[in-house]
């Protein structure tokens, strides 16, 4: 193997690894905030791609307008699915088992709805952009640059939404402190509801930048939900930043392996990393031990 | 769950177990006895998990991870070494167990709920895939088949004992034996020390701790338990069913039902997960025409329990009860 393939290969994994961050931080920001581990975040990313796929495929509309819709749309859906579910759970008795066992039956109800609707075939959208950078000798396809792209935009514009806006210091003042923060006025339950729409419009955009280059169906929700779960365990479950470089390392670790093993094994070092960490640092590669 | 068990209990537990006796006495039907065997196998599983997810309050989600060990484990040895069912079921277990103390030893020293549920899915999907993987061992997706049956025996007064695919009653009863002493053997902890102690730290761990109880054992050993338990019902299911695919033995599937069976019978009971996985598993074959929907239907199940049901349908008749009943005044 050259150096050339190796480095094309690192920047490939960096490139999906952004995907991952995408999705962890997705995970992430419910966990922090309302401390839900959201076993159907995977299926908002299913969601989102078949939107991306209704609106840019089926009625044929430019992707740059399909795309917005669909992670509005899918944002406003994850909204309605928690209002009517979670939102009557969150501080009942056991409430922390019970959101975790409906999110599973949620995830469950959203595949086999979206199998009976869209049915089992492989859905896929054609490349938004075609053509391929060449820079010494290593080829990036200028769809997957696009895809950095859209990852580092929405994810500096979600820093910028939790850093510096009235909503994300709501959000932030009710992940650390929620009975505080009803005190000075922020309605917790309503920030909830926020806060699980744009998780879900978060796995949106994923869906919509990798649906050319992996298939939708109905069960595609799944692996890339695992694969969230891997990277908040990387970066310290709850944390936005740590999922974020969680992200990014977990698509390079995989890209690094995939070499040295074979593509079949690619869950299997993504999971056993997982496992490492745990037994050594349980508070993420880059939180801080509670 | 320490008061002395009352007169009238007895009484439940006993008519159940006559029952199910009885069940082959009655009917010879090989599809009633399939599904009567699907749901004990079911309900060792279920109750396996509850002991960990119920009375020890550690929600894992990767269980399934320790029944397609016990099954393929059990299948394998008994096919490449030509070694009996009857000794290969207990390895198998004993290898599950091994894994359930390997999986064990890091979550358990982890408080957050998330954390365990996300490691021991995570740890179940690395077994699916390995054992997808490994097609020259396991054959993959092809699946495992040729697995060998229990050997016959003799049993004095009732002849010659054969386990064949025509002729379910060896395995009924063989079932019911695995799932009695499965049962008994969660009563019998749940009622000794070990028992009071998990109890004890799934309700208070802090205060359990400085009373001395030494919080991570104990833990373990239920954890080892527990999925020696589910190792034995994986192994039982390879021999009875005789073929194995990933999917079929450690797929999420399987998780999703089991915890489906728990909570729908009712988490910390002992009679919770086996009512479960008897409607459970009966509904699975009531809705096989309706295959699409059947996943759909326990899916907004778990939902609809744990929203307005949160302690399962064994604390429907009591609830009822009160409702109903012109109260006294208390």
């Amino acid at each position: 193997m050259t150096f050339t393939i190796f480095l094309e290969q690192i920047i490939n994994g960096l490139i999906i690894g952004s995907m991952y961050a995408l999705i962890g931080s997705g995970i992430a920001l419910v966990y922090g905030t309302m401390r839900v581990l959201n076993l159907a975040h995977g299926e908002f990313y299913m969601l989102g791609g078949y939107f991306v796929f209704f609106l840019a495929v089926t009625y044929g509309l430019p992707p740059f307008l399909a795309i917005p819709v669909a992670v509005v749309g899918t944002f406003f859906l994850g909204m309605l699915i928690q209002r009517m579910t979670i939102h009557y759970l969150l501080g009942k008795e056991g409430w922390m088992f019970s959101t975790i066992a409906a999110t599973l039956g949620l995830s469950i109800v959203l595949q086999n709805a979206a199998l009976l609707l869209f049915g089992e075939q492989f859905q896929s959208v054609p490349y938004y952009l075609d053509g391929m950078l060449e820079i010494a000798g290593i080829r990036i396809p200028y769809q997957r640059l696009l895809i950095f792209v859209v990852a580092l935009g929405t994810i500096g514009v979600m820093t910028f939404v939790l850093k510096k806006t009235r909503l994300g210091w709501a959000i932030r003042a009710t992940a650390q402190d929620r009975d505080a923060a009803a005190v000075v006025g922020i309605p917790a339950q309503r920030i909830y509801l926020i806060t699980f729409g744009l998780a879900a419009a978060l796995g949106a955009v994923a869906a919509a930048m990798l649906a050319p280059i992996y298939a939708i169906n109905p069960w595609s929700g799944l692996p890339i939900l695992l694969k969230g779960f891997v990277v908040v365990i990387l970066g310290g479950l709850g944390s936005f930043p740590g999922a974020i470089a969680g992200g990014l390392l977990l698509g390079v670790v995989e890209a690094i392996g995939v070499q040295l093993t074979s593509s079949e094994w690619r869950d299997v070092i993504g999971f056993a990393l997982m496992i490492a960490v745990i037994w050594w640092r349980p508070w993420g590669l880059f939180g801080k031990k509670a | 769950m320490f008061q002395p068990v009352k007169p009238a209990q007895w009484l439940m537990v006993v008519a159940a177990v006559a029952a199910m006796i009885a069940v082959p006495l009655v009917t010879r039907d090989s599809y009633l006895l399939h599904v009567l065997i699907l749901a004990m196998i079911f309900g060792i599983f279920a109750s396996a998990w509850n002991l960990v997810a119920g009375f020890a309050g550690l929600k894992t989600f990767g269980h399934h991870a320790f029944f397609g060990i016990g099954a393929y484990v059990s299948a394998l040895i008994s096919i490449k070494a030509g070694l009996s069912p009857w000794l290969t079921i207990w390895i198998g277990a004993l290898a599950a167990t091994v894994a359930g103390v390997f999986i064990g030893l890091p979550i358990l020293r982890i408080k957050s709920m998330a954390h365990v549920a996300i490691v021991t899915l995570g740890f179940a999907e690395i077994v699916r895939i390995v054992i997808s993987n490994l097609q020259s061992v396991t054959r993959g997706e092809l699946g495992l088949w040729g697995i060998r049956p229990f050997e016959g025996f003799d049993l004095p007064g009732f002849g010659t004992i054969v386990f064949s695919p025509a002729d379910k009653v060896p395995y009924y009863y063989l079932a019911l034996v695995l799932l009695l002493l499965s049962v008994a053997a969660i009563a019998l902890l749940m009622r000794s020390r070990i028992g009071l102690s998990i109890i004890a730290m799934r309700d208070a761990e802090d205060a359990a701790e400085s009373l001395g109880v030494n919080l991570t054992r104990k833990k373990l050993q239920v954890f080892a338990i527990s999925a020696f338990l589910v190792g034995i019902a994986g192994a039982f299911y390879a021999h009875y069913i005789s073929i194995l695919t990933p999917n079929a033995a450690v797929g999420a599937d399987l998780m999703i039902l089991v915890i489906a069976m728990a909570l729908v019978g009712g988490l910390s009971t002992f009679a919770g997960p086996l009512v479960g996985a008897l409607i459970l598993t009966g509904l699975v074959e009531l809705l096989r025409d309706l295959d699409q929907f059947r996943l759909l239907v326990y899916g907004a199940m778990i939902i609809l329990i744990v929203m307005f049901l949160p302690k399962g349908l064994m604390t429907l008749g009591p609830m009822l009860k009160r409702r109903f009943t012109p109260s006294s005044s208390s």
